[in-house]
């Protein structure tokens, strides 16, 4: 399972007024097994190319291939299947659903997956083990602090056990110590 | 890592009822007036589908064949002679003379409908129709039966005896001799049946003469076949079989169902423009719950079957919900706010104790003119949300 770009472009608003070039010709290899960091300014396309490999959106032009699925024209249905099979998404600002629980949110992948809940508990009790959250396991995700949102976040993009895991700036809002237990849950 | 499609449909409608609840107030509003509409369409069907079946209970009373005679249009009496000629007809096994009008009491304000029989036409009634004292006697003159309603609108109290005017103004006396079962309310709630003679002396009409005949065929599979018989030797005469007369009690509660269910139709379209309308304006929380919905791996298909379930469900409460207080409104309070349509704003209002059935037609027109239109008018707003990009949330 590898990720692989040659010559990828996104351009927003292709053709109109407003066209913006986000990403012009990148290439890339990401082998599996890996850990790879992206870093640039604010509005170099850092989150555009995340959201390529994470087949939120094809790119304009060039070559992606997710884990051997050419995903450059597939359309929407399909990368939401290959979004649903292969990719763990950690976002900057976690997108969990605060009226729900912290169990629910976890599994929530699960559910169109036509997984039962007890087997969907099955799968998230070692997660939340893991991440430290089984006392947190019924609360309502709007009542946890900002590293416990950050936990279910992960446990959240891991419960589907996906090849992939991104995270858009994931530490952006934790404080070091934060920041080093992701990194040691991620790695 | 798919599982059981069911298993899905499950997850999803679990997730659904959880929104439900999330939103209760919204989806309680909305749930409440559905389920108002769909008590007053039901309500509306329930009755007319009751008030037939009583009435189809009361024709099994009715004689089989009715003759009436016109002049210009009008009934006029007819001479008792003709009963010797109906009588000598080939299938007609029994002929009755009857005296059927319309007493209008000025001190009371009320009409009241009065039925002369033969005495042996009273003696062949059931005793099931009577809830206290007995049939007007043979040979006894004055004697009536009427109805709880009639005893209250002529104010008679724990009294027995009453008079009416007669056309000449002077008085006719009356003595009740029984009360009508509440259960025939429908027909008998303003009727006073008495005697042949003696309705024929409160309306003054001459001897000999009654208002209609009432005629019984010895096998009923002819009725129709006398029926033209009769009319072909009376021409003057306008004969009236049981199938014509229910036929007019359907055509009549038909009709005046079916206006009142135009009406509530017109309610009913806006209440789904309204639930449309309701169901497109997404807030800002509910695109961006839908957005992480697709992220995370929700195709949309399943938005799609979330918001089925969501619109399912609140159509499936408010048609049970509906239909059970229209089902209590028509057995345990008659129907009392539409039945002064369906039955007319008569002055003297039958009671009613009706039995509602519930029949798989009615039940169907019910679903196809209240939750069909309910889904569909929540298709294309439901699709609007089910195609979210999921980058909304990036």
């Amino acid at each position: 399972m590898t990720i692989e770009l040659q010559e990828v472009c996104k351009v927003y608003n292709h053709g109109l007024a407003n066209e913006v070039t986000a990403l012009r010709a990148v290439s890339l290899t990401i082998a599996a097994g890996s850990m790879v960091c992206l870093r640039g300014p604010s509005g170099s396309g850092k989150s555009t190319l995340l959201a390529i490999i994470g087949c939120v959106f094809p790119p304009t032009s060039g070559r992606a291939v997710i884990g051997g699925q050419q995903i450059s024209r597939l359309p929407d249905h399909f990368l939401g299947r290959c979004r649903r099979e292969m990719i763990g998404f950690i976002f900057q600002r976690f997108n969990v659903l605060p009226q729900l629980t912290v169990l629910e949110n976890i599994t929530l992948p699960l559910l169109p997956l036509g997984i039962a809940p007890k087997h969907r508990l099955q799968r998230a009790m070692p997660l939340l083990a893991k991440l430290g959250l089984e006392h947190r396991r019924d609360f309502p995700a709007g009542q946890i602090s900002g590293g416990e949102l950050q936990r279910v976040a992960i446990a959240r993009a891991l419960i589907n056990d996906p090849p992939f895991l991104l995270a858009d700036e994931p530490t952006a809002h934790l404080d070091t110590q934060r920041s080093l237990e992701f990194m040691q849950i991620a790695g | 890592m798919t599982g059981n499609p069911l298993q899905r449909h499950l997850n999803l409608l679990d997730y659904a009822l959880a929104g439900l609840w999330r939103h209760r107030l919204k989806n309680g509003a909305v749930l409440a007036v559905f389920t108002f509409v769909i008590f007053l369409l039901a309500s509306f069907q329930l009755l007319t589908g009751a008030l037939e079946s009583s009435a189809e209970q009361l024709l099994v009373f009715a004689p089989h064949i009715t003759l009436q005679r016109l002049l210009a249009g009008r009934q006029v009496p007819v001479p008792e002679e003709r009963i010797n000629e109906l009588t000598a007809m080939f299938g007609v096994s029994t002929v009755r003379p009857r005296i059927w009008g319309y007493y209008f009491d000025h001190v009371n304000g009320a009409n009241y409908t009065v039925l002369g029989l033969t005495a042996e036409e009273i003696a062949a009634l059931p005793v099931t129709t009577l809830a206290a004292g007995a049939w007007p006697a043979a040979g006894e003159s004055g004697q009536v039966v009427v109805s709880q309603a009639v005893r209250q609108s002529l104010g008679l109290g724990e009294r027995r005896s009453f008079t009416l005017f007669r056309p000449d103004l002077s008085q006719a006396s009356f003595q009740i001799s029984g009360q009508f079962s509440s259960d025939t309310n429908i027909v008998t709630g303003d009727l006073l049946l008495m005697g042949l003679a003696d309705a024929r002396h409160l309306f003054a009409m001459p001897a000999a003469m009654v208002t209609d005949i009432a005629i019984e065929v010895a096998n009923p599979v002819e009725i129709e076949n006398v029926a033209e018989k009769i009319t072909a030797r009376f021409p003057d005469c306008r004969v009236l079989t049981r199938a014509q007369i229910r036929k007019t009690y359907q055509v009549v509660f038909g009709w005046r169902s079916g206006f009142g269910s135009v009406c509530l139709l017109a309610a009913l379209a806006s209440f789904v423009i309204l639930a449309s309308d309701k169901a497109s304006g997404l807030s800002q929380e509910e695109k961006r719950e839908i957005g992480i919905l697709k992220f995370i791996g929700f195709q949309t298909s399943d938005i799609l079957t979330l918001r089925f379930w969501e619109s399912g469900v609140v159509a499936g409460l408010a048609f049970g919900c509906g239909l059970t207080l229209a089902y209590l409104h028509v057995a345990f309070f008659d129907g009392s706010l539409f039945t002064p349509i369906l039955l007319g704003w008569s002055v003297l209002r039958p009671e009613l104790h009706l039995t509602p059935g519930l029949h798989l037609p009615d039940l169907l027109l019910i679903f196809s003119c209240s939750v069909l239109p309910y889904l569909a008018a929540t298709i294309i707003p439901a699709w609007r949300s089910a195609v979210i990009r999921a980058d909304t949330v990036i």
